[in-house]
């Protein structure tokens, strides 16, 4: 099987192919059965309908080319819980030479327009800087915003934060907040007078909030505020509090962060919109405070946190993760440009970036070529017409299995809904406890690792079920808003056979051993940062282990005719360069560099994240090296 | 009457208030005066004097004669070494003149080296004409390094203006905005001057100024809670006038537009109070606050706790008193660090100015009321007024100290400052507009000089840039006997004393107990005067008032009928009672007559040139008339002056010919205005009148018109002090219950 391949027409790819078909023997596998999805990815054969999906009135399934039909009753039977649907009226006159796009075989993946549920808003940019950065480093990112303003979308909103009023053409207006005090979000909408903007109804004939008090006092499209941001980025200066040499720079980032959440929150709740921050150095001071104001204070590094002696660590990232709730909600993302040659604090940020589906650039200033480069791809990749995949605004993310499929969870730029049905596991692997998750911000890259887990078969079924079915099906339904304001569904829907698990070449022919690694490398990720005995070097030697006793043909007391089948062979060099790197290992880098790395890894797809792990691997590949062999 | 006299010739003031004689090396009496010319030499002779022994200073009157400057240089200012009294022109010479005897307490000082000058044969020094500190009882040195704490500041000006909705419909924005920029070029200072301002209505608005921008940039905070930050620094914030001077226009400009549509009926004063202390705290100041809406957001919320049941009660009193502990501490706060408030209160109803005027009463500020301010009835006022406060000669981070010579002390202060160490009066600024009282006290049961001395210096900062202190000098007689204190008792400055003590007797008790008070004084003097000389009158049937004082039971019985004590609740709001109060609390001693006794024209009957300057540099002025209701002529029309306002009485007869002259009326119901001026000569003369007598004053005098008969004259009879009011005498009673209760 070529896995890539596969991966080229549906956009899944799992770390098994062919699936034990009880629980016992699902649990044998060592490598958790997988799928890594990339919901947004281009397809170029994927047909796009103007009509609404036929679902099933049981699990919700989306019609598909595996359902059965039944022309003459006019009735589908939905292949993951085997409910029988009536179609709707205007799919009367379907027969077999007359079937809608999404019973055509080869439509596996079928993307449906939605009938409008938003205004088509325009796309918000809300920009954070920093201004405790010296005058080069500022110049250089002033450049950069003002180069960056030509590129956006015209109709794009804009707004600057430490807090900018651009409605106002009379006198550059700012609000300003108390860094060192946290604020709920209420408040600051409050302060910014925004109160009473949201839910309350608009007397009649009188819009809502007053053009005065809302939010378009601080977003406006650019073309009508292009020339004064231009302006305010002019006239931005470096920090007015200067800090004294033993001192670090007064920074209060989280307030900042906050007050611009609050501020997208109050006027773009559900609309898409993207908080960038710029950020020149550690936050000093207010709530997301990482070290102290002293330079004596060093900021901590990974063996500080692993013995818990940092007092900022655990409240600013309990602070962060508050923040990622309220953007989740509000279906807002977070990009963060984190310039300085010091740590900044993405490890404790980095759930507001990683859960929203943003991304963050690390480089050594504003004035690096790594930043320069980053931010008018990120920018112009935004204002593409043709890349109007980069933002899905309150996108979701679904899964719905076969019906001895359980979802375990997901390991991806998303957030966890509360969606509760049967098909959730009891054990959750990374965010589970639902089967569908929130969709900030995607892009045709973004990929979600999903885990499954296989029910044993219910004596009592009537449907006929395994072991009699062959065959059990994924379909994976993504909706998200494109910057037009159109509201897309994407179905997936993939099946996979069976097997009983017992014979292993059935499941080793279908083992993909890249997505398997990548798989592993997540799982490694995610639970060293949220399990605190989490030991990563003995988890990944017992998988190994396991997987080649499992796996692997050796004749007894003979080391030297171990084996293992083609498709499994490069796996244990994936293992023993997923130890040795970034992602696990922490020896030589920051907790922020970790962090920086960790969400690249859980974003990209599998080539991407190989590259990732075992840099040199594909040189030894394409220069046809032979393939190394652990003894 | 039964006392037979003929009120027309009662005493009442002239057209010119009255000045003790001159001295001969005494300050100046417009600088400083006492309320009898000699002293009592004993605690018990001051008991028998029934009114306050004290004396008013008014350091920097602008009235004033000039005072010469004198720099001593290197070689510093020759006071005593013991009391640190300045070198006077009352200092005993010795030795030669080798060696001086302090004339206040007695030590002998060796005269410095440089400062030495051989004795003429009056035992003067030879140099004594050529000296001013010498011959003058006024002069101002140049003080040294020693003087100073720091660098002497520059002028600063820091405008704290309420943009609420209700002041920017009432138009106070854009007058406080206009008159700003049509003063920045004559603020004094120079170069040196900076400025800064904050705009507040339920949040706070900073503007930074930066010289380095080309338009400024608004700040808004919201967040009130707890202690107050500033979003840019205080560099920012304040700016040098001359350098930032395109930002400060450019902020001008625009302000306006930019609070036109606020709809924020919210005032965050205090909030705003405790930002501008931390953004002045090192430099100081003056703070110009503009205050519409009753603060009721952030921090020290005030309320409307005007009651009238209150008016008769132990309870009387609060409410003339702050409520909120907060102004008073902020205002500690502020002189602490040199920064003094005037408040501009421009609110439309109540809004416990017995609170906010606690910020300028220990700062040294002034309380300005425009109640129900509308820009097109008060503009022009608010202009002349500010124009006037900003324009002015102002002295910055002052300390006042008066001296006196052994035996006696001063025993309290009256007036706007906050004390520092016992008798050291912290002013922030200091103008000619603004006077201090003090009573005096034996420090000794007996004095056994016969003359005592009282040196009063102010040391502060000029606008230009230099540590200066204005030193008066003064003698007085000490005397046993208590009929030289009648002959040489000063009536207007006893009012003026008194009107103080009443003032802050209200503050404590009842109105009634405070008129009391007054009456019971002026008939304790009386009394005692009568005692002493009745029998060698032999004028059993009149009250026969002592030559210095034959004013005071007039002007006893104005202050019982001025706003700051007459009747109760209903008679003058409370606001508007505190203002008067502070303002009393201020006045000189020419102003505090003119404000009890307003002085009254017939315009019916004006001299041909009236309001013209003579050939003596003298204006020519009408008649002044009595105030009291018999004396007014229904034919007539009459013009009162208290030094605050203008009211001109119409009365129902008046002829046609006056109506069409004065007021281009056809008819008493058709008179409007006396401004502007007709094309006449009547109208031109009384023009002419309002310009002369408003170019001496503080506050621009607004001239309104009542017409005899109608409603608005409820507000014209309490002027005429003399008639018989509800619940209080006529002049006639006074006199008579003075005379009865005197021959008891
Ligand atoms: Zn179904
Ligand atoms: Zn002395």
């Amino acid at each position: 099987m070529d896995f890539n391949e596969i991966e080229a027409k549906e956009g899944v790819r799992l770390s098994w192919n062919v699936w034990p078909n009880n629980r016992v023997e699902a649990t044998k596998c060592v490598v958790p059965l997988g799928a890594f999805v990339t919901p947004a990815k281009h397809l170029p054969d994927m047909p796009v309908v103007p009509y609404e999906p036929v679902r099933c009135r049981s699990c919700g399934a989306c019609l598909n080319p595996f359902s059965r039909v039944d022309y003459v009753g006019k009735i589908w039977i939905c292949p993951f819980c085997y409910s029988r649907n009536h179609f709707p009226p205007h799919y009367a006159s379907i027969a077999e030479n007359n079937l809608p796009a999404e019973l055509f075989p080869n439509y596996t993946s079928i993307e449906y327009q939605l009938p409008q549920q938003a205004a088509v808003t325009a796309p918000v940019y809300l920009l954070v800087v920093d201004t405790c950065l010296a005058e080069d480093d500022l110049g250089a990112l002033k450049a950069s915003l003002t180069q960056a303003l030509s590129l956006l979308p015209e109709n794009a909103l804009v707004g600057l934060v430490h807090v900018h009023e651009l409605g106002f053409q009379d006198c550059s207006k700012s609000y300003v907040f108390r860094g060192s005090k946290e604020v709920s979000m209420a408040k600051i909408q409050d302060q910014l007078g925004m109160r009473g903007i949201q839910g309350r109804p608009a007397a009649q004939g009188q819009p809502a909030g007053g053009s005065n008090a809302g939010i378009d006092r601080f977003l406006l499209p650019l073309s009508d505020c292009e020339f004064q941001l231009s302006g305010v980025l002019e006239e931005l200066q470096s920090d007015a509090f200067p800090a004294t040499p033993e001192d670090r720079a007064s920074r209060c980032t989280g307030i900042a962060m906050q007050v611009a959440v609050g501020l997208l929150g109050a006027g773009a709740a559900g609309t898409a919109g993207r908080v960038l921050l710029f950020l020149g150095g550690p936050c000093t001071e207010g709530p997301g405070a990482i070290v102290g104001k002293k330079k004596d204070e060093a900021i901590r590094q990974h063996k500080d946190i692993n013995k818990d002696t940092v007092p900022y660590y655990k409240k600013a990232k309990k602070f962060y993760e508050a923040m990622s709730t309220e953007l989740v909600k509000n279906g807002h993302v977070v990009d963060i440009f984190a310039c300085a040659l010091d740590q900044v604090g993405l490890a404790e940020m980095k759930i507001i970036c990683e859960r929203t589906g943003g991304v963050s650039v690390l480089a050594e200033g504003f004035h690096h070529q790594m930043f320069k480069e980053s931010f008018r791809r990120l920018i112009s990749r935004e204002g593409a017409s043709e890349a109007s995949l980069g933002l899905a605004a309150r996108g979701t993310f679904e899964v719905i299995p076969s019906r001895d499929v359980k979802v375990a969870g997901v390991i991806g730029p998303c957030a966890p809904l509360d969606k509760k049905s049967q098909a959730v596991a009891d054990t959750p692997v990374g965010m589970g406890g639902t089967t569908a998750w929130r969709l900030c911000g995607l892009d045709a890259a973004s990929t979600i690792c999903c885990f499954f887990e296989v029910a044993n078969p219910k004596a009592d079924d009537k449907q006929g079920s395994p072991p009699q079915q062959q065959q059990f099906f994924l379909q994976f339904v993504t909706t998200r808003q494109l910057p037009s304001g159109e509201v897309r569904l994407r179905a997936t829907t993939m099946t996979r056979a069976w097997t009983d698990g017992t014979n292993t070449q059935h499941l080793v022919a279908g083992f993909d051993q890249e997505a398997s690694a990548v798989l592993l490398g997540r799982l490694a990720a995610f639970k060293m940062e949220n399990d605190d005995e989490f030991d990563p070097m003995r988890w990944i030697d017992r998988k190994l282990i396991n997987v080649a006793k499992r796996f692997g043909e050796f004749r007894k007391d003979d080391p030297q005719s171990f084996q293992l089948a083609p498709n499994m062979s490069i796996f244990p060099q994936f293992m023993f360069n997923l130890r040795r790197s970034q992602f696990v290992q922490v020896f030589n880098n920051s907790p922020d560099e970790t962090a920086h790395y960790r969400m690249i890894l859980q974003r990209e797809g599998v080539v991407s994240s190989l590259i990732m792990i075992q840099p040199m691997l594909l040189s030894y590949s394409l220069s046809g090296a032979s393939h190394m062999h652990i003894t | 009457t039964d006392i037979g006299v003929n009120p027309a010739e009662f005493p009442r003031p002239g057209s010119e208030p009255w000045n003790p004689p001159f001295v001969e090396g005494n300050a100046d009496p417009k600088y400083m005066r006492l309320t009898s010319a000699a002293l009592p030499n004993s605690a018990a002779l001051k008991a028998r004097w029934g009114l306050p022994v004290g004396g008013i200073v008014d350091p920097l009157n602008k009235d004033g004669p000039p005072v010469t400057l004198v720099d001593f240089g290197s070689a510093g200012i020759v006071r005593c070494r013991k009391c640190r009294t300045y070198i006077n022109p009352f200092v005993v010479w010795t030795d030669g003149g080798r060696r001086f005897r302090c004339n206040l307490c007695g030590t002998t000082n060796e005269v410095p080296v440089d400062y030495f000058c051989t004795l003429g044969p009056d035992g003067r020094r030879r140099d004594h004409n050529e000296r001013p500190e010498l011959s003058q009882g006024s002069v101002e040195y140049v003080a040294s390094q020693e003087y100073m704490v720091r660098a002497p500041m520059p002028p600063v000006y820091f405008f704290l203006i309420d943009v609420s909705a209700p002041a920017v419909a009432s138009g106070s924005v854009d007058s406080i905005i206009q008159t700003i920029k049509s003063t920045l070029d004559n603020l004094p200072g120079d170069t040196r001057t900076q400025v800064g301002f904050i705009t507040f209505d339920s949040s706070l608005q900073f503007y930074n100024l930066s010289p380095k921008l080309q338009a400024p940039q608004m700040l808004v905070v919201t967040d009130l809670e707890g202690e107050p930050f500033l979003p840019i620094p205080t560099e920012d914030l304040i700016v040098n006038l001359a350098e930032a001077r395109h930002v400060v226009d450019a902020f001008l400009e625009t302000l306006p537009t930019i609070i036109a549509k606020n709809q924020s009926a919210d005032s965050a004063l205090g909030s705003a109070l405790q930002a501008v202390h931390m953004a002045m705290s090192h430099l100081g100041g003056k703070l110009l606050v503009f205050q519409t809406t009753m603060p009721n957001v952030g921090a020290a919320r005030l309320k409307n706790r005007d009651n009238a049941t209150l008016y008769g009660t132990d309870r009387e009193h609060t409410l003339r008193n702050p409520e909120d502990p907060f102004f008073k501490k902020m205002a500690a706060e502020c002189s602490r660090v040199q920064i003094c408030v005037d408040v501009f209160s421009l609110s439309p109803s109540y809004t416990d100015l017995a609170s906010l005027s606690t910020l300028c009463k220990y700062t040294g500020g002034q309380m300005y009321y425009y109640p129900g301010f509308q820009a097109q009835r008060d503009s022009i006022k608010l202009n002349k007024d500010l124009t006037h406060n900003l324009t002015r000669e102002t002295g910055w981070e002052a300390v006042m100290r008066i001296r006196c010579s052994k035996g006696l002390r001063i025993s309290s202060f009256h007036g706007h400052f906050f004390i520092r160490s016992t008798d050291l009066l912290a002013l922030p600024a200091v103008d000619g507009d603004k006077a201090y009282a003090v009573q005096i006290s034996h420090e000794e049961n007996i004095v056994a000089s016969s003359e005592a001395y009282l040196q009063c210096a102010l040391l502060y900062t000029s606008s230009s840039g230099e540590r200066r202190i204005r030193v008066h000098t003064m003698k007085a007689p000490v005397v046993s006997d208590l009929g030289e204190m009648y002959k040489t008792a000063d009536g207007p400055a006893t009012a003026a004393l008194l009107s103080r003590l009443a003032v802050e007797k209200g503050l404590s008790s009842r109105l009634e107990d405070a008129r009391q008070a007054v009456n019971a004084r002026v008939l304790a003097v009386l009394k005692e005067y009568k005692s002493l000389y009745g029998i060698n009158h032999r004028m059993p049937n009149k009250l026969v008032l002592p030559e210095g004082l034959k004013m005071v039971p007039l002007y006893a019985l104005a202050l019982t009928k001025s706003k700051a004590l007459r009747g109760g609740a209903k008679d003058v709001g409370v606001d508007e009672r505190s203002v008067v109060g502070y303002q009393m609390m201020a006045m000189g001693v020419a102003e505090t007559l003119r404000y009890l006794y307003p002085t009254m024209y017939a315009l019916h009957d004006m001299p041909d040139n009236c309001g013209n300057t003579n050939a003596e540099g003298m204006v020519v002025m009408p008649t002044p008339v009595a105030l009291a209701t018999e004396v007014l002529d229904h034919r007539g029309v009459y013009l009162l002056d208290d030094g605050r306002i203008f009211i001109c009485w119409v009365g129902r007869g008046a002829p046609a010919e006056v109506l069409e002259g004065l007021f281009g009326a056809a008819g008493v119901s058709d008179v409007l205005s006396l401004e502007p001026q007709q094309d006449s000569e009547i109208s031109k003369s009384a023009n002419r009148l309002l310009a002369a007598l408003r170019s001496k004053r503080e506050l621009h005098q607004q001239c309104f018109v009542v017409r005899q008969g109608e409603p608005m004259e409820t507000h014209w009879l309490p002027y005429l002090v003399e008639d018989r009011t509800q619940g209080a005498m006529s002049y006639t009673d006074f006199l008579c219950h003075l005379h009865r209760n005197t021959s008891k």
